[in-house]
């Protein structure tokens, strides 16, 4: 078992005012389309006008949420840099390909190309902070970010004293939208933020983007936002109560230990079932929580699960628009978060407030 | 201090320009046989313009060899990582299904591209080939991957340019010692694509002829397309098997130069600070070093910039042990580049060999070191192996002979 880390600042930019200052997910943006690009905040506060023009949005939202994180937990940078991406900067890929389907042969702006790379967000952070340490970036589809948060407690069990930078974004794209939906990933059915859930079934997921990053290290501090103290992935399974019982034993936890559960709904009533059968027996009784009709879909959107229970952690109150099931808890110290994505890319996460 | 215990590296896989598993790829670098040619594969304006190290295997044979029905959409990077990665795990002789926990970690950059810059429009107009639309991200080849392996447990998927192999090889390294594995399956691969043809020679960096890594008249890389892949375990679990290790893994590390998106700086800071934590992990010095496996891409910039990072951590051009460059073999394979290199070390331990750095004639006049250039056997128990890329990424990971 690998020790807790402690998380100190947390940032967000994502399709709802996450990146002002106190945001409690109380004043919801409203949508009546699909895809749903991020709510920009302004990218000057932390990027220079000059550098922010040649910047893409991948690049733009990880370093804004890096900088803000890095704010909160009063330091000028981190020691290392880890993030995760499930698609990377997807708008210069399309770029870079439509560039070279068309004009092959001629002398191509290898611009779209460089910036295509998928540790371009995690590198211009560090180019950002002029940070030389650790740099790592994690591509696994819905389970990304699990796979940097990972990370970041392996490399704060080997380096104890240092402090972290951890994260994911998720971009949009034009035509790999269009590929989505002839894939039948994307609702057409009255796509709506904040999704209804439940009572209208219909299939189809809202894609939308962002960016969390957290600065993490070993030591409480005095003003910790919480701690992570586990996160386990499981690419494919047919039983969420089954991994998530066995999760919760290995850590010596009765379901009635988590004061709230934020389960991923996202409106798309092929794969929601995952959820509700756990909080129809597993986690039956204990208050859910969505994120996933306010924020969209996207692959790293776990990470925006976590600045929210982190918000939750410090005004101990689940606003009514997120609480899905269930009453207020009396406290808000320990919270479950459950992912998945069309049926794959399980992912849990443990959070506690101490 | 004493070092943390080594991880024991029990099989390797390897499919490349110069051969279709590990004793192949072997055959060519004691041959001194290269693998650069003309691109007959894959359909590009650049088809009798740009050499390339590709893999003379249709996607189809790769299907066929593989036996995987012709209706599933595999990506060609995904074909040849199972095909490397299962000669990998044959010869670690591991059984997915004991009960120890084994992980998948593999590397790419080009992930499916390869169908999607193929199917671009094609997908709009018409339903033959719209299977291909999911295996676009990078990390669905890792996932068909641990299907077609069996491996049940912890898979992902690291995407950092040209370092991502060795970052994967790191990553399962580390997860053993922190006992969140007993072993691990570590590598990278990437196919030949338009994109990353196109791209490397928009950046005016593709040599128009055969890559001269370390050479003062040096114009560029030759694209390779390759899988490696290697098994890691702990050692006291190898040990439990009465496996003799092929190598040992016993340092390793990552660092950001924070200089410029795809250039490095001068003095070379991400691969030095790189290569000084490998070594302080292994506990090892400079000198004990017996022979580098360089990053050497052919670059004007790669190849300077990492010979001053080499001068700093051996302080001289007399300190420093024979080095060369291997991608005047196999070409510059992107996310494969730190496992197919991985493995050449591991084969320069097994075998007490250096492998030649192949056209170059005339060291670079400024840095004052000469690449080895012909094969040469000598006692190694120590190679260094260096993987830079993109948005200032740099790794180098420590290999050391398994005792006797």
């Amino acid at each position: 078992m690998i020790r807790p880390i402690y998380i100190h600042g947390s940032g967000c930019v994502s399709i709802q005012p996450t990146f002002e200052s106190g945001y409690h997910f109380e004043t919801l943006r409203a949508y009546a389309q699909n895809t749903v690009p991020a709510f920009d905040p302004d990218y000057k506060t932390y990027i220079p006008p000059m550098q922010l023009r040649r910047m893409n949005k991948s690049m733009r939202m990880a370093i804004f949420a890096a900088r803000s994180a890095l704010q909160e937990a009063g330091k000028d940078t981190a020691d290392a840099v880890i993030a995760g991406t499930g698609l990377g900067c997807l708008h210069d890929s399309e770029r870079f390909v439509e560039t070279l389907l068309a004009e092959e042969g001629q002398s191509l702006n290898p611009t779209p190309f460089i910036q295509s790379t998928h540790n371009m967000a995690a590198a211009a952070i560090a180019l950002s902070l002029g940070c030389k340490g650790y740099n790592m970036t994690y591509v696994a589809n819905a389970n990304s970010f699990e796979s940097a948060l990972l990370d970041a407690q392996i490399y704060l069990a080997e380096h104890p004293e240092q402090a972290v930078l951890v994260g994911g974004v998720d971009e949009l794209g034009v035509r790999t939208v269009q590929f989505w939906d002839i894939a039948g990933y994307l609702k057409h059915d009255t796509p709506a933020i904040p999704t209804p859930l439940g009572a209208m079934p219909s299939p189809g997921e809202i894609a939308g983007e962002g960016a969390s990053f957290f600065v993490a290290s070993h030591q409480p501090g005095h003003e910790a936002l919480g701690k992570v103290t586990a996160v386990e992935t499981y690419f494919d399974a047919t039983d969420a109560s089954v991994f998530i019982s066995h999760f919760l034993q290995r850590h010596n936890l009765d379901a009635s230990a988590i004061d709230a559960v934020l389960l991923g709904y996202n409106g798309d009533d092929r794969y929601d079932q995952a959820y509700a059968t756990v909080e129809h027996t597993l986690l039956a009784g204990i208050p859910q929580i969505g994120f996933k009709h306010v924020l969209g879909e996207y692959d790293t959107v776990m990470a925006s699960a976590l600045f929210l229970a982190l918000r939750l952690f410090k005004r101990q109150d689940i606003p009514q628009s997120l609480l899905l099931n269930g009453t207020q808890p009396r406290s808000l110290q320990r919270i479950l978060i459950y992912t998945q994505r069309r049926g794959k890319n399980h992912g849990l996460i443990l959070v506690e407030k101490k | 201090m004493n070092p943390p215990s080594p991880i024991a590296i029990t099989g390797m896989g390897a499919i490349s320009a110069i051969g279709e598993d590990v004793a192949a790829n072997f055959r060519s670098l004691v041959q001194s046989r290269h693998g650069i040619g003309p691109i007959t594969l894959l359909d590009t304006y650049h088809r009798d313009k740009l050499m390339v190290g590709e893999i003379n295997i249709t996607n189809t044979e790769l299907y066929d060899r593989l036996a995987i029905p012709r209706h599933e959409a595999y990506t060609r990077s995904t074909l040849l990582a199972m095909a490397a990665a299962r000669e990998a795990m044959a010869m670690a002789g591991i059984d997915t299904n004991d009960d120890y926990r084994t992980g998948l970690i593999s590397a790419t950059t080009v992930g499916g591209m390869d169908a999607t810059e193929r199917y671009y429009d094609d997908y709009l107009a018409a339903e033959t080939n719209r299977h291909f639309i999911p295996t676009h991200p990078c990390g669905y080849g890792t996932e068909q991957m641990a299907r077609y392996l069996g491996v049940n447990g912890f898979i992902t998927t690291i995407s950092t340019a040209c370092s991502s192999a060795a970052n994967a090889i790191m990553l399962g390294a580390r997860m053993i010692r922190a006992g969140l594995l007993d072993r691990a399956i570590v590598g990278g691969t990437d196919c030949l694509s338009r994109f990353t043809i196109n791209g490397f020679n928009s950046l005016m960096i593709y040599s128009p002829t055969h890559c001269r890594p370390f050479d003062e008249n040096r114009d560029g890389l030759n694209l390779g397309e390759a899988a490696a892949y290697l098994v890691l375990e702990a050692p006291d679990l190898a040990a439990r098997q009465s496996k003799k290790p092929l190598a040992y893994l016993t340092g390793y590390g990552n660092a950001n130069d924070a200089f410029h998106q795809t250039a490095s700086s001068d003095n070379g800071e991400g691969a030095f600070l790189a290569m000084k934590t490998a070594l302080e992990l292994a506990a090892l010095k400079p000198s004990d070093i017996d022979y580098i496996n360089a990053h050497g891409t052919a670059t004007p910039n790669n190849d300077l910039t990492e010979g001053h990072a080499l001068l700093r951590v051996f302080e001289s051009p007399d300190a420093l042990p024979p080095f060369s460059s291997t991608k005047a073999f196999t070409g510059h394979t992107l996310a494969a580049a730190g496992a197919i290199e991985a493995i050449f070390s591991v084969l320069a331990l097994q075998h007490q060999v250096v492998f030649a750095n192949l056209n170059c004639s005339q060291p670079i006049a400024s840095l004052g070191i000469r690449p080895q250039t012909r094969l040469e056997t000598k006692q190694i128990n120590h190679v260094l192996s260096n993987s830079l890329g993109f948005g200032g990424n740099s790794s180098a990971l420590l290999f050391s002979k398994a005792d006797d």
